[in-house]
């Protein structure tokens, strides 16, 4: 029997993302009718998405979830991360300089920054998070909006240890990398592409996608990025 | 040239050695004082008798005594006596802290400290600038603050969190975690010379150069600008120590 193996890849990433994609589309669904119904504070907020959020991190291929609220979307906090991480799945709340314990604005990071201007699902990282997980992660972030503004963003965060296990064993049986929409490396057959390089995206479709699974080809001597799957496909 | 087996034999000998009474006060002493300085133990908690502390901690009560003893001189706890007496926690101001810190470190700790500081942190700008896209580049200039400002917090703050973003950029999650470590340990002594507006003036250009480094991916001027940064603080440091000691 012949097992396309680029379909199975391409399907464990949509696997994984879908369901990030679908618990997002849920969250934003849930705080944006929270925020229409009247003043929101921190309390009611993680109130209202706790249960759900926990019952989607009974995966354990999620290292955590929650909503992080836009500054001064709440009523009694300017900065606040209803979010639940780690073995333990403990609750954050504040986001804080780890050596000097001083609030940190994390309206600057890149996964909040980045759905803020393009109102689009977005894909940080591979970078390593020193404000929340304390790991090197993958964070997938969605914009909420609320009166006609943004609330803040639901997201969810998978390390990149994770991805490794799931995702090498399909990439090595195409010889295949994958990368994020800057290039980034992911996760890569070829053992001399660190998780972090930059290789570049394919010229086709690269740049739309989040992450693409692309080949090294050779056309004409020169070097190209082929690209054989992307998400969202 | 040193034999390997002696070596490994002395270190054996010093993880057998008996810890001793007296250790045990200095590290009953140093885990209160620890408690105390970081905010576990807050001003005005009362802290269990002698007897207590000696049961919970599994030592002698003489043992006990004289670790409180030493935090009294120290001004980390208030003893009174009579009805409603008993030993509270005093909270020492911030300032006090980290002078308490340097007061009581010798200069060989300090150099030690700093030594392994400065290879940690010369070692992650090496690495980012190898490492680091451009726009994650960019986003360190937000850390630089003006020059002419003069909230020494702020100072502090931005430093702490341009080290950690320079190390975040390396792609290593332990090694940013050691990071954190050191800038938790020696991070906050190291920004005791921000105090001073002409160091605070080299520092912020010392820190431009770091972030131009990044951005041109030079690595060798990323490690120096750090170096530079981290020796000119230790120097600083080295005096205002002599000054507490003396």
């Amino acid at each position: 029997m012949n097992v396309d193996v680029s379909t199975d890849c391409a399907a464990r990433i949509e696997h994984h993302f879908g369901a990030i994609l679908t618990e997002l589309e849920r969250m934003r669904a849930s705080v944006a009718a929270l925020f229409d119904d009247g003043p929101v504070t921190t309390d009611r907020l993680s109130a209202h998405i706790e249960a759900d959020t926990l019952a989607f991190l009974q995966d354990p291929t999620l290292l955590g979830s929650g909503f992080v609220a836009a500054p001064d979307a709440l009523s009694d906090r300017r900065l606040y991360l209803a979010w639940w991480q780690g073995a333990g799945r403990d609750f954050l709340g504040e986001a804080e300089v780890p050596a000097t314990g001083e609030a940190i604005d994390y309206t600057r990071q890149p996964w909040f920054r980045t759905p803020e201007r393009t109102g689009k699902l977005n894909i940080a990282g591979p970078y390593v998070d020193f404000i929340c997980a304390d790991e090197y992660v993958m964070t997938t972030t969605l914009p909420v909006y609320a009166g006609g503004r943004m609330a803040g963003v639901a997201g969810a965060d998978t390390s990149v240890e994770t991805l490794e296990t799931m995702l090498l064993p399909g990439l090595r049986e195409l010889g295949a990398t994958l990368v994020n929409a800057h290039g980034r490396v992911v996760v890569s057959a070829d053992p001399h592409r660190a998780t972090g390089e930059m290789i570049g995206v394919p010229a086709e479709g690269g740049a739309e996608r989040l992450l693409s699974v692309v080949r090294l080809a050779d056309a004409d001597g020169r070097e190209q990025l082929e690209s054989l799957a992307g998400w969202p496909a | 040239m040193a034999n390997p087996r002696a070596i490994s034999s002395r270190a054996r000998s010093a993880i057998f050695a008996p810890i001793g009474d007296e250790g045990r006060a200095v590290r009953v002493e140093n885990r209160l004082a620890e408690a105390i300085r970081s905010g576990v133990l807050a001003d005005g908690d009362r802290l269990p008798s002698e007897l207590e502390l000696a049961q919970m901690l599994g030592v002698a009560t003489v043992t006990a005594r004289e670790a409180l003893v030493s935090l009294r001189a120290q001004g980390l706890v208030v003893t009174t006596r009579g009805r409603g007496g008993g030993s509270f926690v005093r909270a020492p101001e911030p300032g006090d802290i980290v002078k308490g810190r340097l007061a009581t470190m010798s200069r060989v700790e300090l150099r030690d400290r700093a030594s392994l500081y400065l290879v940690v942190l010369t070692g992650c700008a090496e690495l980012a600038a190898e490492r680091a896209a451009p726009d994650e580049v960019e986003d360190l200039r937000d850390l630089l603050i003006p020059l002419e400002e003069d909230d020494v917090g702020r100072w502090r703050d931005a430093e702490s969190e341009l080290y950690l973003s320079v190390a975040a950029l390396t792609q290593s999650a332990r090694l940013t975690r050691e990071v954190v470590r050191q800038e938790a340990d020696f991070g906050t002594l190291l920004r005791v010379p921000l105090s001073e507006p002409d160091f605070r003036q080299a520092a912020g250009e010392r820190h431009r150069a770091l972030v131009a480094a990044l951005g041109s991916g030079d690595a060798a001027a990323a490690r120096a600008s750090v170096r530079d940064h981290v020796s000119h603080a230790v120097e600083r440091l080295t005096e205002i120590h002599e000054g507490v000691r003396q």
